[in-house]
């Protein structure tokens, strides 16, 4: 009876240890991804829903922004926001919303006994369409607020400012475009279900996900996008329209100088390719004093330099980058970062948000193949650096005192 | 067989619904260095964590910014060359001391020349010399991140300094647990810190380019003589003059076995992990002790304090009140209250001050300013929005502060506050990185581990009258100090109010003599812009710019 009992124990042992990706859909197109793990009696649980550039009308840059602020904020008859907020908080539930380079994105943790009201809760934010013009009126302030003033610090505003493609980026006159009828034909558009993805992850079953998704998200049907359909503002030819390479300035008195350039990772670059250079290039010694860091799959260089010796800087700072790019990495570094790599995946046993990651990545189209990286030619790795430090394609900024400033080329 | 059943649900549900931070095992290695072990099923990796006890805390002005450093130079990376004994390091070493006479020589040139600018000098030479050690240095250091010896093994790691502790965590495939532990006792036994140039670079930059900060000036003015009230930006001076043997010896001083804490969590077992955990970091020598700092004493009803400052950034009001250690009875109560006041978009900063008088954009709670081990502060950020003024932001926390003091707790609130608490904890322990760290720093500021479960079950017996009386108690403004921080006129980041002071200079410069009383005028023209709303700030403007006098062509 007690070897049975071990033996049984044994076999379920490493079923939960490690959570295996399950999937399913459900009727509706809602694509769903299951990873069992009875560690904590907790559940988390990731909503993404796709945005696609296009979706976005020209002159109403930040309506993603702004339909995400406005489903924080909207009511519906029966439920205030501030009693949703009071709903999740009573059970301890942490519901944070967010705008990613791959769309809109919803983190859920709860406890496991909460599951069900945690996941009702979050399909009530997500499908709630009672915008009102007064509450569009305060978010829009308050998107316009963040995107004009990020940060306390000048040299976060530096980065910020370089962040994001510039001719997406939400300005004021685009942010005071938007109307009510924009945000709910936005909404008809985008909040489908057949364009979101849900990663659950925790002391749940694949039975218990497949009726908690179905109850609490299985009525959520695509809507036809009301008559009122968006019409491209057009563009102001006085208006300058920021381009890639255009320096962003910020005058600092008296201060040191920051030089920074921003490399957006191109869009044709593999997911492989980008996971070895993101092993290699970040801390190279070779690029000193220039800094290279790695943030929102963006590469930024940062050198900072004494005030007076902005000429000097700038050569410097090109010249680090330029002669980087070209020196390229040999078989041994490809190598050692294959090697890394291959090691490194076990890490996200340690973390379940990693874990969801990864597996979203991976229905994405972002996943990261083994045997991909060994088939990888060193060839291939520097066409990959060549083309991620591509100057045409750097976004350029500094911070410091003007007269140095001055020195620098003009935009 | 029937009774596989009912085993294995009971088993099961126990798992599923018990937190377990008393699977916490502990041993004292033989040189007096603990080890925290918690086992998990399941993971091919694990997570290590080293506490030493300490921190900013017990610097002295002299040595002011020694754990930052350490974070950087001896904890930011795990080079080859620091760790392998042997020729190559006996060169090595003869390099950094030639370094560091060189960069002494340096300052104090700098410094001979800022007194005497006509004075015959050497610098140029210095330089020279400093860049030929430099590059001779880095032809011997490894120059690719995949040289680091963790990240080649897949592994990554990140250190931080606090008030309390420094804190250097590491997550490494379950394999390599044996290379980790031979290389943190290398780490340890060497203290070669070959890139302390670089680390201290870098962090004078940091300090210099973050510049005078809300929260440093409300801890200078509320713990004043008292580490915890240090700014490091005040002690660039000293923390250039920190010579890399200094710091060396520092190391060997402040980060002894006996107030180290080693937490490993992961799928080991103590039977297999302890021997080789007491074979590499149990046998590191434990030098003889020091000096015990003696740190001074700030009584906590100093008198109600407040600073005005015109910075870069927007307006904030910042309140803060001088509270008990980690340890304190009181110290549970005032978490509490931080949570009922601060905790979620529902609680009562964010519930009145934000959304229903819209008085503030952002409010803020923060307990234990800077650390938890000596007296510290309970913190309220609070950012007015546009229309209202500090003082009405200030006397709105004050009807809060009072509320909580005098009426009663609702059940409802205080239930939601311990359930968010309950939540937090699990999430804690749920996240290695964040159980780890969590048992260290209750180590290292209330002296015993346990103390981080401990606190959450004491949470639940907790009454809402405890929570009253130590708010009565501390929060009150014999404890407190304010800072109220308006931007400085002109520097402000909004096209209208930078229009503005251009304007405001403009008129008052027709109308007034006195340079003073125009500086006056201008700034309180932009206090009183600050106060309106978007659409009377532009027709403000626009009133104002149509009293210039046209511009001539």
């Amino acid at each position: 009876m007690r070897a049975l009992l071990l033996a049984v124990w044994v076999t379920l042992l490493p079923l939960q240890a490690q959570p295996k990706i399950q999937r399913f859909t459900l009727p509706n197109g809602l694509r769903v991804l299951h990873l069992e793990d009875h560690e904590h009696p907790l559940v988390r649980v990731r909503l993404l829903l796709r945005i696609d550039p296009g979706d976005t009308p020209s002159g109403r840059q930040g309506l993603s922004l702004l339909l995400l602020r406005m489903l924080g904020h909207a009511e519906t008859a029966d439920l205030k926001a501030e009693d949703l907020d009071r709903l999740l908080e009573e059970s301890g539930i942490q519901l944070v919303s967010s705008l990613n380079p791959e769309g809109l994105s919803w983190q859920l943790v709860a406890r496991s006994r909460d599951q069900d009201r945690a996941l009702g809760l979050l399909g009530d934010r997500l499908l709630r369409t009672l915008f009102s013009s007064s509450v569009l009126m305060t978010q829009r302030l308050a998107a316009a607020q963040l995107v004009e003033a990020p940060g306390d610090l000048p040299q976060d505003r530096l980065q910020q400012a370089l962040q994001g493609d510039p001719a997406t980026r939400p300005t004021q006159a685009s942010l005071g475009a938007i109307t009510v009828e924009d945000l709910l034909a936005f909404h008809a558009k985008v909040v489908r279900p057949d364009r979101a993805v849900v990663v659950l992850h925790g002391d749940l079953g694949l039975e218990q996900a497949k009726r908690l998704v179905l109850l609490n998200l299985g009525t959520w049907t695509a809507q036809e996008p009301p008559a009122h359909s968006v019409q491209a503002l057009p563009i102001d030819p006085d208006t300058p329209t920021p381009t890639p390479g255009s320096p962003s300035r910020m005058p600092l008195p008296g201060s040191d100088l920051r030089i920074q350039a921003l490399a957006p990772r191109p869009g044709d670059l593999s997911p492989e390719t980008a996971s070895l250079l993101a092993l290699l290039i970040p801390g190279d010694a070779r690029l000193q004093p220039v800094r290279m860091t790695l943030a929102n799959r963006q590469l930024l260089a940062t050198l900072d330099a004494e005030p007076g010796t902005a000429a000097s800087a700038w050569s410097l700072f090109q010249g680090r980058l330029a002669s980087f790019r070209d020196r390229g990495f040999t078989q041994a570094d490809l190598d050692r970062a294959r090697r890394a790599w291959l090691a490194g995946r076990s890490l996200d046993s340690l973390h379940p948000e990693a874990q969801m990651e990864s597996a979203l990545a991976e229905v994405l189209g972002l996943g990261v193949a083994e045997a991909r990286v060994k088939e990888l030619t060193l060839e291939q790795l520097n066409a990959g650096l060549r083309a991620w430090l591509d100057p045409a394609a750097f976004r350029i900024g500094a911070a410091g005192d003007p007269e140095d400033l001055k020195v620098l080329p003009k935009p | 067989m029937r009774l596989l059943i009912p085993v294995l649900i009971t088993a099961l549900g126990l798992q599923a619904q018990v937190p377990r931070a008393s699977e916490v095992q502990e041993r004292r290695l033989a040189n007096g260095a603990r080890l925290l072990l918690v086992e998990r099923r399941g993971p091919t990796a694990f997570q290590a964590t080293l506490v030493f006890q300490g921190g900013r805390a017990e610097e002295t002005p002299a040595t002011a910014g020694a754990t930052d450093l350490l974070a950087w130079a001896l904890y930011g990376t795990t080079w080859p060359e620091d760790l392998e004994p042997g020729k190559a390091q006996a060169s090595l070493e003869a390099l950094l001391k030639q370094e560091e006479g060189l960069l002494e020589a340096l300052r104090l040139e700098r410094l001979r020349l800022r007194r005497d600018p006509a004075a015959t000098t050497q610098l140029a030479s210095l330089a020279a010399s400093l860049g030929e050690v430099q590059a001779r240095l880095q032809a011997l250091c490894s120059s690719s991140p995949l040289a680091d010896a963790y990240t080649a093994r897949g592994g990554r790691q990140r250190a931080e300094a606090t008030a309390d502790a420094l804190v250097a965590q590491t997550e490494l495939p379950q394999e390599a647990f044996e290379f980790w532990c031979k290389t943190e006792a290398q780490r340890l036994r060497s203290m070669q810190l070959s890139r302390f140039a670089q680390a201290r670079a870098s962090l004078t930059t940091e300090l210099r380019i973050k510049g005078i900060q809300g929260m440093a000036l409300l801890r200078g003015a509320a713990l004043p003589g008292h580490p915890y009230g240090r700014d490091l930006a005040d002690y660039l001076p000293a923390l250039e003059a920190l010579r890399w043997s200094e710091l060396r010896a520092y190391a060997h001083r402040a980060l002894r076995p006996d107030r180290l804490t080693i937490i490993l969590i992961g799928s080991f077992n103590l039977e297999s992990a302890l021997p080789l955990v007491e074979h590499h970091l149990g046998s590191l020598p434990l030098p003889p002790d020091g000096e015990e700092a003696v740190l001074p004493e700030i009584p906590a009803d100093l008198g109600d304090r407040k600073v005005q400052a015109a910075l870069e950034g927007g307006r904030r009001f910042l309140a803060g009140w001088r509270i008990p250690p980690r340890n304190h009875p009181d110290h549970l109560a005032l978490r509490m209250a931080a949570q009922l006041l601060g905790g979620g978009q529902s609680s009562r900063l964010q519930a009145r001050l934000a959304r229903q008088k819209g008085l503030v954009q952002l409010a803020e709670v923060n307990l234990d300013v800077p650390g938890g081990r000596f007296p510290g502060l309970l913190v309220v950020d609070l950012k007015p929005a546009d229309g209202h003024s500090l003082a009405e932001v200030e006397a709105a926390l004050h009807s809060e502060i009072l509320r909580l003091q005098q009426e009663p707790i609702p059940q409802e609130e205080w239930q939601r506050a311990l359930a968010m608490l309950e939540a937090d904890h699990l999430r804690i322990l749920d996240e290695p990185s964040a159980l780890a760290r969590a048992l260290g720093m209750a180590w290292a500021e209330a002296g015993d581990w346990r103390s981080m479960e401990l606190d959450i079950q004491r949470l639940r017996l907790l009454a809402p009258e405890a929570v009253q009386a130590a708010a009565r108690a501390w929060l009150t403004p014999s404890h407190r100090t304010k800072v109220l921080l308006e931007p400085t006129p002109g520097a402000s980041q909004d096209p209208v109010e930078k229009e503005l002071t251009r304007v405001l200079k403009a008129l008052a410069a027709i109308r007034i003599q006195d340079l003073a009383q125009r500086e006056q005028l201008v700034a309180e023209g932009i206090r009183q812009l600050r106060m309106l709303n978007p659409e009377e700030r532009l027709r403000t403007l626009k009133l104002l710019a149509a009293q210039l006098p046209p511009e001539k062509p």
